[in-house]
């Protein structure tokens, strides 16, 4: 491996034409970028100043869109986006993170049969059964802590705190602070 | 393994940083563990004999960081993000993917202000478990796997869950339960 590849040394300008990066971006690892398939353009947009440390992936399917504000801070974001993902201004994203958009299989177990068979390693992907895709907004100035997982259709207001190992499966209030499996509000935060 | 010096077997060309001791028969997989590594402590991280930092382990240290790790220690994967004391006791097995920060939402570098955390001997935290600031773990005690820990766990106590409650107990070292021989 070349150190280049995981100190943000690297040639950004070698990321695909519809990866948009503002200035003063640090992209540490090149292999963040390495599941990034996206069709869409721009198929991930990076404000000014956004650092993306070594454990975060875009994992980004021909069908998705990530967007990231200004000044936000991905440590071990993991996404998993097929369709519309989009992170405010100065967001933190601590370590063992993962945000979804989509379940990306089925759960009826009759359409998940043909799933497993279209996704075998010979199958033909072009008869998956349709995804159910829900986009995720994350707004300005929210922590997402450790280890947390961040599930689709989901909006978290401004300035929201979810907790180390939050499992977020409904809206966030802004300002509010939510922990446990699944998330619930612990603290409500001031009202707006 | 002498700190200030690559480690023969790696692939990452930077030295291990000067305030680092390792002690005898010990392993670290690689000076990768401290890509974000910013202690200026005398002695920022300090390894006993005998003990292995394999792959995925990582020491996020903050200025004012510092991590000692006992002897005969296996720390399978922990990232430890620090600007405060960490402790991690004789014989303790941290398994994969554990976290263990000053803060819910930590960064490399370790900003956190909060106490430090400490692992008495003997501890063995599961898979994903997550310990946060000023966390005491008592000798012998067992934390499940994607545990959430933010209040300190009496020795020979098993926690689990999030936030991590203690579900039981592990025997204590001399006490015998009945029916043996």
């Amino acid at each position: 491996m070349d150190a280049a590849d995981v100190t943000g040394d690297w040639d950004y300008r070698t990321l695909p034409a519809n990866v948009r990066i503002g200035e003063g971006c640090y992209l540490e690892r090149r292999g963040s970028f390495g599941r990034f398939r996206s069709s869409r353009d721009p198929g991930l947009t990076l404000g000014r100043s956004v650092q993306v440390y070594t454990w975060t992936t875009f994992n980004v399917e021909p069908s998705g869109a990530v967007e990231v504000g200004d000044g936000s801070v991905l440590v071990g974001a993991v996404f998993m986006c097929a369709g519309d993902i989009t992170l405010g201004r100065r967001v933190t994203v601590s370590y063992c993170v993962t945000i979804a958009d989509s379940d990306f299989h089925p759960l009826d177990p009759e359409l998940r049969t043909r799933d497993a068979v279209a996704n075998a390693p010979e199958g033909d992907r072009s008869t998956r059964p349709p995804l159910e895709v829900r986009p995720i907004h994350i707004e300005d100035d929210v922590w997402i802590g450790i280890g947390a997982i961040v599930l689709k259709g989901v909006r978290i207001g401004r300035g929201a705190r979810v907790e180390a190992g939050a499992v977020v499966t409904r809206d966030v209030a802004v300002g509010a602070t939510i922990a446990g499996n699944p998330a619930r509000v612990v603290d409500r935060g001031v009202s707006p | 393994m002498s700190a200030g010096h690559t480690l023969a077997h790696d692939w990452f060309p930077r030295a291990i940083p000067d305030n680092v001791v390792i002690g005898d028969r010990s392993w670290l997989y690689s000076a990768y563990a401290f890509l974000h590594y910013r202690s200026r402590r005398p002695c920022g991280v300090r390894i006993g004999h005998d003990s292995g930092i394999y792959h995925g382990s990582f020491f996020e240290l903050g200025s004012d960081g510092e991590v000692e790790i006992g002897h005969y220690c296996s720390i399978v994967g922990a990232v430890i993000s620090t600007n405060r004391r960490v402790v991690i006791g004789d014989y303790s097995l941290i398994a994969h993917e554990v976290v263990l920060a000053d803060a819910d939402a930590a960064v490399p570098g370790g900003r956190g202000t909060g106490p430090g955390i400490e692992l008495g001997r003997n501890c063995w935290v599961g898979m994903r478990a997550v310990l946060l600031a000023g966390v005491r773990v008592g000798e012998g005690a067992v934390v499940g796997a994607a545990a959430v820990v933010r209040e300190d766990v009496p020795p020979y106590a098993i926690v689990a869950g999030n936030p991590a409650r203690v579900v039981g107990a592990v025997r204590r070292p001399g006490v015998h339960t009945g029916g043996g021989a």
